[in-house]
């Protein structure tokens, strides 16, 4: 028997097929694109492929992400700060904080023992903080997302950057080029400005330790790097990063079967 | 337990009445400069209608015309004209749907709204009303009058703040005369007293029917609604009238055990104005969890009525003084947060729903410090969401849902488990 | 010949030192420290309790903001922000207490915050009249007065005498006086007196023991009398912003180097609010409250009898300005109002402006710096 989860994000979808014994049997990550429902199914079946199962084997499928009510062939949804909880928990089990930078919002997630979320905020209204924000330096010093983690770490002095809308970084970053300032430094200051921001969110929720750091961003050294200087604690990174909404989400798939919910495909079409 | 009673009361009877006093109160409005009734623009917090009634004049509430602007979905292209006037994206969106209105001619989604002959700025709970007043003095040209009504800052109004309200509104007493030739009757202000005494008597009747399990009413989206002729319109024997027939109608609810939502799941009290512009939209993203809100302050900024706070024919202008420093946004932090805490033990609630909006930096400015005292001092699961309360551009459904879904998910996930924080 | 560079740096640094070294130095004497947020305050009754009185005007570019955020949301001004930052910090420790005043909401609700956040520390909420035109206003200001200087007498344990407030209002008055002569040089003579030297002179009397502050004026002002720049055509101007937040030096310096000399501004306004000299004798604290009722400075975040409107006229002309600059916080409720009569008076007046926002923290004024340099250019030149 076998389980899924499935996390449609707005830029990527990710799936994560579960066995009976809790090991990850197959995963997928592709761009979303413009019909989310197909980017649901096809991250499903990728999954399924992977793992060398078949789709009746699955006995419960659960969406989450901000898709995760087109997934239509999943049993359930659950939210991504619900499923990231249970996947932070399970790979790391002494987190009590979860740290997820995403492409487009950053989220701060308390958790007890069990991987329950007890209190979580989220900045999800600008891009300051987020992904895109990083994006966008990448863009103008015309570097890519994977150079400027490592740069960052060269960096002698780190500049400020005092602005926080990602419109505005553009010119700030801009003019300190201009000045002759290293890119190291410009990148290393853009990195400890996120690294703030975020630090500000958590404390909303307390730096509870352990912290695990998740989403796309979390790999980019320089960012660990930073968050952990801003936090005054060292955090958890898995390379399964991407895939923290979707296991959580298999996680729970996972615990409703053996609490007894049935997979409504497999009884017959009844809702 | 439902009792065997006769439900003799059309649903929905309040709404009805309700409908019909706005459309006679608009309709008295629009001729109102025609026909030479003096007019008085009032803010809701702390308003002196009773006494601006004495004299004849008919009130505006630019406030209540900002929010029908948003639920009628105009408030957004009247707030992008105020804005190309120059005024800036991070003000109040009510204040420029207002100049908007000003700029279309005042022409509104329920008639064409009349100048002020008087604009009365009572100065409670919220420092921009003066700024907005004294813009619309600047703009129309009409007489102000400050009505500055001291915020309370101790635990108890003074003796001192309510003797130099009582000394304005004499003062004001004295301008009204002036402004339309009526000499003032105190034996009138104390009959129209008399009725708002009343009508505040009804609604807090109404209000502490929440404490019903299930509740018959929702206490933030219904209430606001049921609210409106309590603040607007006290005074008239037409608005008692009304707050009968809704008390008979919500206890009809309550007889039949009915409510809101077909299944009462969770009780919260919610803290903050409404998303407006996305009323309904807003509701069902608590109703689809059978979330019913139970209290709410937003409810209580034309009066903190179920603290106490009454009109009071007996004393006619002190009791109108320290109504007018009771409205909710006049209460220092430390009395909100205090509010909100008896709130969730006296309604049982089972969390607390702060809605952080934008545009009120009365309202907002501190909500993530009583979000941070109620989870980790008090223990109680708190929900922060975002939005505005008049500009429609804010709302973002699907943010709003999933945060709103991620806190109710975690609620029933620890309702099965029983985990505290 | 210009100011001797040493002065205005050295006062710059000290206005600008997030640790309060003289706060610090003071409580270290044993003596109590008390804060007052912007705009105004009636300091005279701190000073006469025997504590310094410090003016706190945010943290300007000096701190990170982190902490302030599990308080009070990010779209409000930076100088509320700051300010709470610092007390989230420790840099506020050497303050026993704090006293804000109905300037805004977001200032109003800061001191709720306060008051839960730092429960050792004192945190009074004057609530001002701004029914000005009232004539229980001034009553009512007394009253006020006395509930500020009852919290004081508690905090110090002391009894605080008529005689003692009538002597701290002395010394407040001399010091008033010489910086109305201060900026009467500026407006009249801006080549013997940039902007922004009186301005880092005026904000130095927030953190400095009055008496002291009074002789450094003294001192000052003669030598700036016995300067001999000449004047030069420069682009004059009123400059407006309604600030608590303060613009951070740099951004003066560079309005200054964009051509301007800017005749009068309302920076640190609440270190030059009262106009006229105050009611010699009789009771302090009613002659602080007819001060405050009859003789406030203009600003956005008090009521006026007379439009202000007018006011800008009047001032504008006064001044012979060439041109008005309004330069408003981001966020800052008030003063943005206001902007949009303003801007129409001074339109209809034909009389040049321009709008530029900051922010306490910017580090960046190319883009500042050129929209000036624009506006003198066009109205020069043009």
């Amino acid at each position: 028997m076998i389980v899924a989860g499935v996390d449609v994000g707005s830029t990527t979808s990710k799936a994560v097929v579960l066995d009976d014994r809790r090991q990850i049997a197959g995963t997928s990550l592709l761009p979303t694109g413009a019909n989310v429902v197909r980017a649901a199914e096809r991250a499903f079946r990728e999954a399924l492929a992977a793992s060398k199962r078949d789709e009746s084997e699955a006995a419960y499928v659960i969406g989450t992400g901000y898709g995760r009510y087109k997934v239509a062939f999943g049993d359930d949804q659950v939210t991504e700060i619900g499923c990231h909880a249970r996947g932070a928990q399970f790979l790391f089990p002494d987190t009590r904080t979860i740290v997820d930078i995403g492409g487009q919002d950053t989220k701060a997630i308390r958790i007890s023992d069990r991987g329950e979320v007890l209190d979580f905020s989220m900045n999800d209204k600008c891009a300051a903080g987020t992904g895109r924000f990083l994006d966008a330096c990448a863009n103008v010093i015309g570097m890519t997302l994977d150079e400027i983690g490592p740069a960052s770490m060269n960096a002698q002095k780190p500049i400020r950057i005092t602005n926080v809308c990602t419109v505005f970084v553009e010119s700030e970053i801009i003019a300190h080029l201009a000045r002759g300032e290293k890119v190291e430094d410009i990148l290393r200051g853009v990195h400890l400005a996120i690294g703030s921001r975020t630090a500000g969110l958590v404390r909303r929720v307390g730096t509870n330790p352990a912290v695990t750091f998740t989403g796309g961003v979390s790999r980019n050294v320089g960012m660990v790097q930073a968050l952990e200087e801003r936090l005054g604690v060292s955090v958890h990174v898995s390379p399964l990063s991407q895939w923290m909404g979707a296991l959580g989400a298999a996680l729970i798939a996972l615990e409703r079967v053996e609490g007894g919910a049935v997979h409504r495909i497999a009884a017959g079409g009844a809702a | 337990m439902a009792t065997t009673t006769q439900t003799t009361v059309p649903p929905d009877l309040g709404k009805t009445m309700q409908r019909d006093m706005l459309a006679k109160y608009y309709g008295a409005l629009e001729t109102a400069n025609a026909d030479g009734v003096p007019v008085a623009y009032l803010f809701i917090p702390g308003n002196i209608v009773e006494l601006t009634q004495c004299f004849g004049f008919l009130p505006v509430y630019p406030e209540i015309n900002a929010l029908q602007c948003g639920i009628k979905k105009v408030a957004g292209e009247n707030i992008i004209r105020a804005e190309d006037l120059g005024y800036s994206a991070d003000v109040c969106g009510y204040v420029k749907n207002d100049i908007g209105l000003m700029l279309k001619d005042r022409q509104s989604p329920f008639g064409r709204l009349p100048t002020p002959d008087l604009l009365v700025c009572n100065y409670s709970g919220c420092n921009t009303f003066i700024k907005w007043f004294e813009a619309l003095a600047h703009f129309y040209g009409s007489e102000f009058f400050l009505l500055d009504i001291p915020y309370i800052r101790e635990s108890e109004i003074s003796p001192g703040d309510v003797a130099y309200v009582v000394a304005q509104l004499k003062e004001l007493i004295a301008r009204c005369e002036a402004r339309t030739g009526v000499t003032f009757s105190e034996a009138r202000l104390r009959e129209i007293l008399g009725y708002s005494r009343e009508a505040e008597d009804l609604w807090v009747e109404i209000l502490h029917l929440a404490r019903e399990r299930p509740s018959p009413f929702d206490s933030y989206f219904e209430a606001v609604f049921y609210m409106a002729p309590v603040n607007m319109l006290r005074g008239t024997p037409e608005s008692v009238e009304y707050y009968r027939q809704v008390l008979r109608e919500m206890r009809a609810r309550t007889d039949e055990r009915r409510g809101p939502v077909p299944e009462e799941k969770f009780r919260v009290v919610i803290e903050g104005p409404p998303a407006w512009p996305h009323f309904r939209a807003f509701w069902e993203l608590f109703k689809r969890w059978g979330a019913v809100a139970v209290a709410s302050t937003y409810s209580k900024v034309g009066g903190l009525y179920d603290q106490g706070v009454r009109h009071d024919p007996s004393r006619p202008l002190e009791s109108i003084a320290e109504y007018a420093m009771n409205g909710y946004t006049n209460w220092n932090l430390a009395k909100r947060a205090d509010l909100l805490r008896r709130y969730v033990e006296e309604y049982e609630a089972d969390a607390l729903v702060i809605h952080s909006v934008k545009s009120c930096r009365s309202f907002s400015v501190g909500q993530a410090d009583f979000r941070e005292s109620f989870v980790n001092e008090l223990g109680i699961p708190t929900l922060m969401i975002e939005s505005d309360l008049a500009d429609p551009r804010y709302f973002q459904e699907a943010q709003l849902r999933n945060r709103i879904d991620a806190f109710f998910e975690s609620l029933t996930q620890r309702r099965l488990t029983g985990a505290t924080a | 010949m210009s100011a001797p560079l040493g002065r205005v740096e050295d006062l710059r640094s000290l206005v600008e030192d997030v640790t309060f070294p003289r706060a610090r130095e003071w409580k270290e004497g044993g003596g109590k420290v008390v804060g007052s947020f912007p705009v105004y305050a009636p300091m005279e009754l701190v000073h006469a309790a025997g504590m310094l009185p410090v003016h706190l005007f945010g943290a300007g570019g000096g701190v990170e903001i982190e902490a302030a955020d599990s308080r009070i949301q990010s779209f409000v001004c930076s100088i509320t922000r700051s300010t709470l930052e610092l007390g989230l910090r420790g840099n506020l420790d050497a303050f026993d207490g704090f006293v804000f005043t109905n300037i805004c909401d977001v200032a109003r609700n800061l001191s709720g915050v306060f008051a839960r956040n730092f429960r050792g520390k004192t945190v009074e909420y004057l609530h001002l009249p701004q029914n000005v035109g009232s004539g229980a206003a001034v009553d009512y200001m007394t009253g006020e007065l006395r509930r500020l200087l009852a919290t004081l007498e508690r905090m110090g344990g002391v009894n605080i005498s008529n005689d003692a407030l009538a002597q701290s209002l002395r010394a407040f008055e001399e010091n008033r006086a010489l910086v109305r002569d201060l900026h009467e040089i500026r407006s009249k003579a801006p080549w013997l007196l940039p902007a922004s030297e009186a301005y880092v002179l005026t904000r130095a009397g927030g953190l400095l023991p009055k008496e002291e502050h009074t002789r450094l004026l003294r001192e000052t002002l003669a030598e700036i009398r016995s300067r001999s720049s000449r004047s030069m055509d420069k682009m004059r101007i009123l400059l407006l912003g309604s600030f608590c937040e303060q613009p951070p030096f740099a951004l003066l310096r560079a309005m200054e180097d964009a051509g301007c000399y800017v005749l009068d501004d309302d920076l640190a306004l609440g270190l030059r609010f009262l106009d006229r000299p105050l009611a010699a004798n009789g009771d302090p604290l009613r002659a602080i409250a007819e001060g405050f009722v009859h003789g406030a400075a203009m600003s956005s975040v008090c009521h006026t009898v007379r439009p202000k409107t007018e006011w800008l006229l009047q001032r504008a002309r006064e001044l012979q300005v060439d041109g008005v600059l309004f330069c408003t916080a981001k966020f800052c409720e008030p003063a943005l109002y206001d902007y949009v009569p303003y801007k129409e008076v001074l339109e209809k007046a034909d009389i040049p402006h321009l709008h530029v926002e900051f922010e306490e923290k910017m580090t960046a004024f190319e883009h500042a710096k050129t929209q000036v340099e624009t506006f003198v250019e066009s109205v020069m030149f043009g």
